[in-house]
């Protein structure tokens, strides 16, 4: 369970704030997008959950985040690492660069924590296996593709089982294929009721087709949350730069030709769609 | 995976699977020998019938060979040529016009380019049979702070990566029109626009890499335990004594031989 009330928070020489008076609560197990235009705060929200902020950026942060019942502001971040695995943009940088096979890599953070041999080897397997680069075990870590690398260093922070999982834009160098693969593994560890993921992600057609439900932030502020096929129809979120579903594209194209009923709520997913536009097809 | 990890190569030899600091020792035994011991042709001795016999068992003689000669013979040809044309008076051994070979100065090419031959293949034959991580693995068991092995470790793997920034970015700004050939001055004028984005992208990726290991528990007190175990036969330890005892006698023979001479 996490929960944020208030939290408003300044980087470090910054007046205005990359996160406004946020409050919100996700309950364990939930698949939780954030979706938002760049500088909408939250990578801000990512650090934050993660305890980077204020650990590791100061500035200035009012608020209080809790984090499985703990305030994430006053945990030690060696606590806090135990609970929160957090998942960068970048998967070269995510490689430690000191492992010379993938399943050395995963491994990294085992060693780190002191668990024990065996221990390790079963849990590297099991997350492995998880998302798909068994094949890849013996392989170097720093010689595979970007899909490939994102992948290994997902399956680098899960095998540390942290409650909550925290993505920033992991698919972003991904292929629709790497990122189909991503989104499926996500939806299934939230789906075990193991973990509660929270994904920040600009590719909404895969939010609204896998997420529960889709947090939507502009300017450091709520601006809507709830079900992703929800959340994405809604005028003031396309009006504030979030991404839109094609096909949600393609009925506002119909709006705008003055050929959509009004009131009719626009479709997100390709289902939603299919049907709507069946029924277009027939009263025409 | 060899060409990323630097220079390890991946065979499936008895060598490869001696723990890193016996092969760290027999490494330095080498290098300790070939820069130590006196005579002409004791180096070449010690490549002839020790290094290129282990290079053999490593399944990595061709490499082996191949690596050094790129690196030494440059070298070679180079010292032979100086020490063999300018070595004042001596014995002139060969003689094409106003030019004469002396013996003397042949001779000193012959003996610093074994010692060249011995540092460089001991080195490329430890860095080709043993694994980065395992080395400092093994140090790290012998008190070695684990962030100087990261440091060490990390640094030499992400070197290629760099590298292939710096050539990204140089495609990118020649694409803009960067000039980056004609004078020593219009060269330098380049430098400028390469150094400042590769610079500042490393900053920024430094940041994000302290925070993707810091999320792994880079920092996280108490001890840390190992996936892999370095296997070490029970004949090791003593074979790693033996080579430092042989090291020491191999120094003090060096110094008592000097002395006498």
């Amino acid at each position: 369970m996490i929960s944020l009330q208030g939290v408003t928070y300044s980087y470090p020489g910054t007046s205005s704030p990359a996160l406004r008076d946020l409050s919100l609560e996700i309950p364990r197990g939930q698949f939780c997008a954030v979706i938002g235009p760049n500088g909408a705060g939250k990578t801000t929200l990512a650090y934050i959950l993660a305890g980077f902020i204020p650990h590791f950026y100061h500035g200035s942060l009012q608020g209080e985040v809790n984090v499985e019942g703990k305030n994430a502001a006053t945990m030690p971040q060696r606590e806090l690492l135990r609970l929160v695995g957090l998942i960068l943009q970048n998967p070269f940088n995510q490689i430690s660069g000191t492992k010379v096979t993938v399943q050395d890599e995963i491994a990294f953070g085992l060693e780190n924590l002191g668990i024990p041999r065996e221990e390790m080897v079963a849990r590297v397997a099991a997350a492995m296996e998880l998302v798909g680069v068994s094949e890849l075990a013996e392989r170097s870590p720093l010689g595979l593709s970007g899909g490939q690398m994102q992948r290994v260093a997902i399956a680098s922070v899960l095998v540390m089982q942290p409650a909550i999982l925290v993505l920033d834009e992991p698919t972003s160098q991904l292929d629709p294929v790497g990122s189909r693969e991503v989104f499926q593994a996500v939806r299934e560890m939230a789906s075990s009721g193991q973990m509660t993921v929270i994904m920040i992600e600009h590719k909404v057609e895969w939010v609204a087709a896998f997420a529960d439900r889709a947090i939507a932030l502009v300017d450091g502020a709520l601006l809507a949350d709830g079900e992703p096929r929800h959340v994405l129809a809604i005028d003031t979120v396309w009006r504030a730069g979030v991404g839109q579903t094609r096909y949600t594209l393609a009925a506002r194209r119909l709006q705008e030709l003055g050929k959509w009923q009004d009131g009719k709520r626009l479709p997100v997913t390709l289902d939603e769609a299919t049907l709507t536009f069946k029924a277009f097809q027939k009263r025409r | 995976m060899a060409e990323v990890f630097g220079l390890y190569k991946q065979r499936a030899s008895f060598i490869h699977g001696l723990h890193p600091l016996t092969k760290l020792a027999v490494s330095g035994f080498f290098l300790l020998a070939g820069l130590s011991l006196p005579g002409m042709w004791s180096t070449y001795l010690l490549v002839i019938f020790g290094l290129l016999p282990l290079a053999f068992l490593s399944r990595l003689l061709l490499e082996l060979v191949s690596r050094t000669g790129r690196i030494v013979l440059p070298f070679m040809i180079s010292v032979f040529l100086i020490q063999g044309i300018l070595w004042s008076g001596g014995t002139p051994l060969i003689e094409v016009g106003p030019i004469s070979f002396k013996q003397e100065g042949v001779q000193f090419a012959i003996a610093s380019s074994g010692r060249i031959l011995i540092v460089v293949g001991s080195f490329l034959w430890f860095a080709l049979t043993t694994r980065p991580d395992q080395l400092m693995l093994a140090l790290a068991e012998r008190g070695l702070p684990s962030s100087l092995s990261y440091l060490i470790v990390s640094s030499i793997q992400i070197v290629p990566r760099f590298q292939a920034r710096a050539n990204t970015i140089l495609d990118a700004q020649r694409s803009r029109g960067l000039e980056i050939a004609g004078s020593i001055f219009q060269r330098a004028r380049a430098v400028l626009p390469l150094v400042a984005p590769l610079i500042l992208s490393s900053l920024i990726d430094v940041e994000e890499r302290a925070l993707a290991i810091e999320v792994r528990g880079f920092n996280y007190p108490g001890p840390k335990t190992s996936y892999r175990e370095i296997a070490q036969a029970a004949w090791e330890p003593m074979l790693q004594r033996f080579l430092l005892l042989a090291m020491a006698g191999t120094l003090i023979l060096s110094i008592v031989l000097r002395l006498v001479s």
